[in-house]
């Protein structure tokens, strides 16, 4: 196991990770991480994106040590999760999808009160405070109680309060659901702040793709608690060739869609999803230009009502889309379950 | 890049530093929200008020000794405010767990004792500070405390030892059962057995005879015939035994809250 100066500059590394939550009454068990492994390289912002209930928050839990995994092994900042928690709980911060602070005491009182239960000296406790305070943009409200606070400045808080001992290895689980455009656009411009601080790793939980395409260095695809792809977000999309296309289907009858392209040559990746009355086409082509074309026409001469069609360079939608919807096949109930979330969280 | 992460890593703060901190939490969100103990003070006020002038007639029986009834019913309206507000203690565990706060506890370096500690010692300052209040509403309503200065400290340090045993039961149940209806429903459900098959508001000599068994092993029994003794003077003839018993619970309670803040962990 690597020691605490580690040659291998890993944050951290995961092995076969497998959480089973036992069963209820009649309830079956679920088997929310099924060999999850994977590994984070220290001082970046690490991205783990997938669908809810993926595994993201879980695999969190275990690496924050709040979990136990049922089998596996994870080590974070040097330390095993399982058989060292303390060691691995001093060099980490936690941000759950929950608060982390008192409603009824006040921002500056939270960030002490956080501090010294980590070990830091009262002197220090009141300076680190004031100048979390001051860097997250809540120095003015720092007297006031927490309760009063706005969903964005809660939030920050929360990530402030995991700071406040200088953690090695900072962790956001999902630090933007739920807010308003405005809040989260603050929130990005944090992280991506804490992400040049040196000697901080930063591992991100989303399941926004243009959360995960902006802040994360290295991203991991996770699926149904497995490991789907990791890599830049660069060399994601470059792993798609070509451009990709899209059309938005009206009433769509996934058979007929499928039937009406199937003759459009020199088209790749093809999904066809429906939920509702919409419906969405994707498609990867070398020749957008002549793809476009052949896709309307294919389309119309089989009645096959359509709106937008749009052909792009290769998103992170792209990539989940080809990843994902490959593993679990073509099966449009599978790939609308897996995709339908992602698809909303992205903006133009 | 790490070797800069190494030199600032924190050292773990002392057990008395962490129960020190979370008990300042839970003092100043009291503070802040002091509503809640002052209102746990009009239900001794109603009792002593009430029980007082229904039972004073109690006063002339023999098992009193003459000596009227608001001096018997003081120190068991002072260990019934005690059990009421006690059973409640677990409540800002449900909160903490809803909220997401108790994750931050348990993935930090914060040893699981000092946790219950601090928020114990909290409920226990509530809790004498209660005790107090109720001493001087019964003197207002006539009783007095021949056991003296001394004998009020037997009182309320009695009075503490059943709180620490209510306040960690109930601790152990919220971290157990996590729902703040399953918690106040089984408190009640205790609560008021306790204090009616005890002798906080009857002598056993004019109870049933099963009642008097049941009593005399109710450790609410225990704690009201101690205080009763400290503020009169004259302790029961098994006073150290009752102690004695009072002290192995309010231990084992405490085990049972650290144990079960450590079954919520491996439940998560």
């Amino acid at each position: 196991m690597p020691e605490n100066h580690s040659p291998d500059d890993r944050a951290i590394i995961a092995r076969d990770l497998v959480k089973v939550y036992p069963g209820r009454g009649r309830k079956p068990g679920v088997r929310a991480l099924d060999g999850l492994g994977f590994s984070v390289p220290a001082g970046r912002v690490f991205g783990l994106l997938g669908p809810n209930g993926a595994g993201k928050s879980t695999a969190t839990k275990i690496l924050t040590t709040l979990s136990r995994p049922t089998s596996g092994s994870a080590v974070v900042a040097g330390h095993d999760v399982v058989t060292d928690p303390a060691a691995v709980r001093a060099a980490i911060g936690y941000v759950s999808q929950g608060a982390s602070t008192d409603p009824l005491l006040t921002a500056r009182e939270n960030l002490e009160i956080a501090a010294r239960l980590r070990g830091v000296a009262p002197g220090e406790s009141r300076a680190r405070a004031a100048r979390l305070l001051d860097e997250f943009g809540l120095a003015e409200a720092s007297r006031r109680p927490v309760g009063t606070f706005s969903g964005g400045m809660r939030r920050r808080l929360d990530v402030a309060a995991a700071l406040v001992h200088r953690p090695r290895v900072l962790f956001l689980d999902e630090p933007t659901t739920g807010l308003d455009p405005e809040a989260r656009a603050t929130m990005w411009a944090e992280i991506r702040r804490l992400s040049g601080e040196e000697a901080l790793s930063v591992v991100l939980t989303t399941h926004y793709m243009e959360e995960a395409d902006r802040l994360a260095d290295e991203l991991l695809l996770v699926n149904r608690g497995r490991a789907v792809v990791q890599g830049t977000p660069d060399e994601l999309k470059a792993a798609l060739h070509g451009d990709s296309l899209r059309v938005s289907l009206v009433e769509p009858d996934p058979a007929a869609v499928r039937a009406a392209i199937a003759r459009v040559p020199g088209l790749r990746d093809v999904v066809v999803e429906a939920s509702g009355v919409d419906g969405i086409l994707a498609a990867r082509t070398d020749d957008a230009s002549a793809a476009v074309g052949a896709v309307i026409g294919a389309l119309d001469a089989a009645g096959i009502r359509f709106g937008q069609v749009a052909a792009s360079h290769p998103t992170l939608d792209d990539v989940y889309l080809h990843f994902v919807g490959h593993t679990f096949g073509p099966s449009t109930d599978s790939a609308t379950g897996a995709t339908a979330a992602p698809t909303t969280g992205v903006a133009a | 890049m790490t070797t800069i992460a190494l030199t600032t890593a924190p050292a773990r703060a002392g057990w008395f530093t962490q129960a020190g901190q979370v008990l300042r939490r839970w003092l100043i969100s009291t503070l802040r929200q002091v509503w809640g103990p002052v209102m746990s003070l009009i239900q001794p006020v109603i009792w002593i008020g009430l029980f007082g002038a229904v039972f004073s007639a109690l006063g002339d029986l023999p098992p009193f000794g003459g000596a009227g009834y608001i001096d018997y019913l003081v120190p068991g309206i002072l260990m019934m405010t005690v059990l009421y507000s006690g059973a409640w203690a677990g409540t800002g565990y449900i909160d903490d767990i809803d909220s997401g706060v108790m994750d931050q506890y348990l993935t930090s370096p914060v040893s699981r004792s000092a946790i219950i500690t601090g928020q114990l010692t909290q409920q226990l300052i509530i809790n004498l500070a209660q005790s107090f209040v109720v001493l001087g509403i019964g003197w207002l309503a006539g009783a007095r405390y021949p056991g003296g200065f001394g004998g009020m400290l037997v009182a309320l340090g009695v009075a503490t030892l059943l709180a620490t045993i209510f306040c960690c039961a109930s601790t152990a149940v919220a971290l157990t059962a996590r729902s703040q209806i399953a918690l106040i429903s089984l408190s009640q459900l205790i609560v008021l057995p306790a204090t009616f098959l005890s002798t906080t508001m009857m002598p056993a000599d004019l109870m049933p005879q099963w009642v008097q068994d049941v009593a005399r092993w109710n450790p609410m029994t225990w704690a009201v015939e101690l205080g009763r003794g400290g503020l009169d003077g004259a302790y029961p003839a098994h006073g150290w035994w009752q102690a004695g018993g009072l002290t192995v619970l309010a231990a084992l309670a405490f085990l049972w809250a650290v144990r079960s803040i450590r079954a919520y962990q491996r439940s998560v």
